[in-house]
């Protein structure tokens, strides 16, 4: 039985017996037995050879970290990999978001610069940031300097766009009110807007986190010499399945991290925001 | 409360300035290009760009298809992989968020899969199928998949607590509340991922193409990088914006003539 109907439930505590059934039904159980069966299939289906020796098995994955952690990789260990990828994308997550946040607030509480900006941002709007990448090559070469031109691109449009829609789709009550007190156009600004906008301007922080991580790494699958996307690419030229996978595994964990991290702060920044339960 | 309709008139200025912003943008694109300003073997004008667009339609070389071929190879692969996340995400998000089991045992693994870029499996992909279109399906698959659950999983969460007790108590069993209540109250975030969907599905697209194919518009660009051939570059670049761009239209008024009777 789902548990959203019943809220009620969560104030009266009722005593449970602890049956077979109520074992099998709880939730941390069937994860525990999810996680399990997962790991179970992928080692058998390894061993089976179901993709030719194209699928690693799963200890063959913590073998290959493990090396890479100390034997360094292109001069490079892992954690200097995951450095590599890590600094790309906060260089280029840091200038979009200075850039397009200020950018989004700004049109979307002026009409002239909206009238000036919109067209052509509507019009770059539906390139994905990944078909830059070529362009991106032929104007900075492969150097570093392309590789955060394509993250700053990708993260652009949802940083603004998320700032833009946060500060139109406030509450007109909400400047009814400051209005009614007293507060002049610089009130109604930096006391609503910024405030009512927070929320947004996280969530679209959060897609950018998620678009710079796909950025960064098809940018490596392209050219690199370090980074997680060039530890994939070179288990491929290798034939070393394990890498890849580790290197995946590696990706995850990062990409989680930083996603946990923005959220955090998030929390921090607006404690007012309501959560959705369940996400 | 009675108020008056006002209608405000936009100033010239207002409807002026979009437009002179356009004419700006591509004049000042020709021009740099022209005056030489950025080498001509880095950036292609405009009119250079038209031009292609225009011989593209018959002529197959440099890169060996016409464009009306490249189009075809990535929206076929697009359409199927959107498809198929379509078909496997929704049903999926729909009962991890009414079935406590479907939940406790689908949850770790989509998970564990969910930060991971689908670009990053594109090495691991041409490994098990190649760089033909099973590929690269899988790919689209995989970055569809992810709004799909998430939102009609969210979609089901949402349904309000009040109409669920009352059908409760009305007799409805879980199935009955879940295909009877839950769906139809999830529809509307549902329908919200489709647009989500589609945008990453097109992004996985050239990304896959990029790296492993051999036409579609990736490729396009692809070749033109190597060949040095901005111009080509910048028209599967426009290419793909205004292919995904189409798309998303036609998505958006199957998603107003399915969602008309329903309120938001």
């Amino acid at each position: 039985m789902s548990d959203i109907a019943n809220e009620v439930r969560k104030q009266v505590r009722e005593e449970r017996s602890f049956t077979v059934g109520s074992v099998l039904k709880n939730r941390w159980f069937l994860h525990i037995v999810s996680v399990a069966v997962f790991f179970l299939i992928w080692d058998k289906v390894a061993i089976a050879k179901a993709f030719s020796s194209g699928l690693p098995r799963p200890y063959e994955v913590m073998q290959q970290l493990w090396l890479m952690m100390f034997d360094p990789l292109a001069g490079k260990t892992l954690f200097g990999h995951v450095w590599a990828s890590t600094q790309r994308i906060l260089i280029g997550f840091a200038l979009a978001s200075v850039i397009a946040v200020p950018l989004g607030l700004l049109m979307a509480l002026n009409r002239y610069v909206n009238a000036v900006v919109k067209p052509i941002f509507d019009l770059l709007k539906p390139m994905p940031p990944i078909a830059w990448i070529s362009i991106a090559i032929l104007w900075f070469g492969i150097g570093e300097t392309s590789k955060v031109f394509i993250i700053v691109l990708g993260t652009f449009v949802p940083c603004l766009l998320n700032a833009y829609n946060g500060v139109r789709l406030v509450e007109p009550e909400l400047y009814d009110v400051v209005r009614m007190l007293g507060g002049n156009r610089r009130d109604e600004i930096i006391q609503v807007c910024f405030p009512a906008a927070f929320p947004a301007i996280f969530a679209g922080l959060q897609i950018s986190l998620s678009i710079a991580w796909t950025c960064v790494l098809a940018a490596e699958l392209v050219s690199a010499r370090s980074g997680l996307g060039f530890i994939i690419i070179l288990g491929m030229n290798l034939s070393r399945p394990a890498m890849i996978v580790g290197g995946m595994v590696i990706i995850a964990i990062v990409a989680w991290g930083m996603s946990q991290l923005v959220s955090g702060l998030e929390r921090f920044v607006c404690p007012w925001k309501r959560q959705i339960d369940g996400r | 409360m009675a108020y008056e309709n006002v209608q405000v008139k936009t100033p010239l200025v207002l409807r002026l300035l979009p437009l002179l912003s356009i004419v700006l943008f591509f004049g000042s694109w020709q021009m740099v290009v022209d005056w030489e300003i950025v080498p001509s073997t880095m950036l292609a004008s405009p009119l250079q760009v038209f031009q292609l667009f225009i011989v593209k339609w018959t002529d197959v070389n440099p890169d060996g298809g016409l464009l009306s071929q490249h189009i075809w190879t990535s929206v076929q692969e697009a359409f199927i992989g959107y498809l198929l996340s379509l078909l496997v995400g929704i049903p999926l998000g729909l009962a991890m968020g009414w079935f406590v089991v479907v939940e406790g045992l689908a949850r770790p693994f989509f998970e564990m899969i969910r930060p991971i870029p689908p670009i990053a499996w594109i090495p691991l992909t041409i490994f098990w199928f190649g760089i033909g279109l099973e590929g690269k399906v899988f790919i689209i698959f995989l970055g569809g998949i992810v709004p799909c659950v998430i939102n009609s999983y969210v979609g089901v969460r949402m349904t309000n607590p009040t109409l669920i007790q009352m059908a409760r108590t009305y007799g409805a069993t879980d199935w009955q509340i879940f295909r009877q209540l839950c769906i139809p109250s999830a529809l509307p975030m549902v329908f919200g991922a489709l647009q989500i969907a589609l945008a990453l599905c097109w992004t996985c697209l050239v990304g896959a193409e990029l790296l492993a194919a051999d036409s579609g518009l990736g490729f396009l660009i692809t070749m033109g990088r190597r060949l040095a051939l901005p111009d080509m570059v910048v028209l599967g670049m426009i290419m793909v914006g205004l292919t995904g761009a189409v798309i998303g239209v036609i998505i958006d008024y199957f998603e107003k003539r399915l969602l008309a009777g329903i309120r938001r």
